[in-house]
């Protein structure tokens, strides 16, 4: 079975939001709510420095904490992996949003549903590539699976010794270059 | 913000409600004849935990567009929100047919009344460990917010059921020597743990500080010294403490009776207040 997960090399990350804008497309997203957030890191020291771009959205954390919380059940992680909300289920308690470490959940109105990226995942497959990583102007974003020793994600985080965002916050899947 | 008031509010009438069916069973025991402060308590149960739970299921915005969502509620054993709804699922049934009882004047059986207590500590309990467990906010996650949610509970629900007391009954209910002792004492732990709980979240991360410091010296200060400190712990302290523990006899003047109004009133606001802070001043640890 695959393991999904994500690359996003915020050095090339140019901050032009498409990713974001192309999500927002795919999942019918209104212009205030969105899957994918940017923060942006003042890096360097004097005289060098510089502002990096992280975007950030669902990590699909191996022991998600929003998965452990959710009382309904409407959370669950797929056998490949993919963390996502079952919409018919979810009551909109927000127990998830408060679990989630990374801020990566979003109530959608009017529905009152918590969702959150869910790597473009329909009809029992992600996205092949999820929109974000289809869209992205730089290649910035790789998606395969990392169980994979040969998929261009694996190779490409053993290259750049890429990690994910906050250490061992939570076992995340999407591993960043910085 | 992910919860709000409306969250702030079903975590107080559930706790207080609670303390209040504890407070009934208590006075049952302890003092037979206080009548009225006893179906005070066994009314205020399942009054204010139904409050709580239309409260609670207002903010579930999916739930409210399609209910029948509700029962998927009890298939995560895993999730503290989950165990709430066991707890409650028991609790809500044994206080409303204490409450029928009570109403018909028919005596509540001593088992019902036991299992009773025993949920209403699980409901108490519930209500802290529910933001205990989120990793997220260090102001949440340390092992005594719980505690401090239970003594909290117990307090407030002894202080609806005594105001209510005091108002129709008051020549018994300056009599109950043991009810008045525990408030007073439940206002000096509840100090104390809310003291600790601050110092160790305070010491524990970066954002547990600034949580802490937004409670005691920055946005949230008017509300924590004014309506939790002040309101909450202190004055009930002097005003039930002076009695219990200086005069030592039954007060009967009409300032008196003001003053503990304003005492059990202070109380009440104070638990309230506890909940909102903890809701609003918790701050997520950082990711990046
Ligand atoms: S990043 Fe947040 S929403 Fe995504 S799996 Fe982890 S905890 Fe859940
Ligand atoms: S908001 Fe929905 S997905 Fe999130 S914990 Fe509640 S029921 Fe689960």
């Amino acid at each position: 079975m695959a393991r999904y997960g994500m690359l996003i090399d915020t050095k090339k990350c140019v901050g032009c939001y498409a990713c974001r804008i192309a999500c927002q497309m795919i999942n019918g997203l209104p212009s205030d709510e969105a899957f994918i957030k940017f923060y942006e890191e003042e890096q360097g020291s004097y005289p060098n420095v510089y502002a990096e771009n992280v975007p950030v959205q669902c990590m699909h954390c191996e022991d998600a904490p929003c998965q452990t919380v959710c009382p309904t059940t409407a959370t669950y992680t797929t056998d490949s992996g993919v963390v996502l909300v079952d919409e018919k289920k979810c009551i909109g308690c927000k127990y998830c949003m408060a679990a989630c470490p990374y801020n990566a959940r979003v109530q959608l109105h009017p529905s009152g549903v918590v969702e959150k990226c869910r790597f473009c995942w329909y009809e029992g497959e992600p996205g092949n590539p999820p929109a974000c990583v289809g869209t992205c102007i730089s290649g910035a974003r790789i998606f395969g699976d990392l169980d994979d020793p040969e998929s261009e994600i694996c190779k490409e985080i053993a290259r750049t010794n890429a990690q994910p965002l906050a250490g061992d916050l939570t076992r995340a899947k999407i591993y960043y270059v910085r | 913000m992910v919860w709000g008031p409306m969250i702030a509010w079903y975590l107080f009438l559930a706790g207080a409600s609670a303390g209040a069916f504890i407070t009934a069973a208590f006075v049952a025991r302890k003092y037979p004849d206080s009548v009225k402060m006893r179906v005070a308590g066994r009314l205020i149960a399942p009054v204010f935990m139904a409050i709580g739970l239309l409260l609670l299921m207002l903010d579930a915005e999916a739930g409210m567009h399609d209910p029948l969502r509700f029962v998927y509620l009890v298939l995560n054993p895993g999730s503290v929100m989950t165990l709430g709804v066991y707890f409650i699922c028991i609790y809500m049934p044994v206080c409303l047919i204490a409450a029928i009882l009570e109403i018909r004047k028919t005596p509540v059986p001593g088992w019902l009344d036991w299992i009773g207590i025993i949920s209403a500590f699980c409901v108490a309990a519930y209500t802290g460990f529910l933001l205990g467990v989120v990793h997220a906010y260090p102001l949440w996650n340390n092992a005594i917010l719980p505690i401090l949610f239970v003594i909290s509970a117990l307090s407030a629900g002894l202080a609806a059921t005594s105001l209510i007391g005091l108002i129709t009954d008051r020549e018994r209910f300056e009599q109950m020597w043991l009810v008045k002792k525990s408030h007073v004492i439940l206002s000096a732990i509840e100090a104390i743990v809310l003291f600790t709980m601050l110092v160790i979240v305070n010491s524990g991360s970066p954002e547990g500080a600034a949580s802490v410091h937004s409670l005691i010296a920055g946005q949230y200060a008017p509300l924590f010294w004014g309506g939790l400190v002040i309101l909450g712990l202190i004055a009930p302290f002097m005003i039930e403490g002076y009695p219990v523990f200086i005069t030592k006899k039954p007060e009967t003047s009409t300032t008196s009776l003001v003053v503990s109004i304003i005492g059990e009133s202070g109380v009440l606001i104070g638990g309230f207040v506890l909940r909102l802070l903890i809701v609003l001043a918790a701050l997520p640890v950082a990711f990046l």
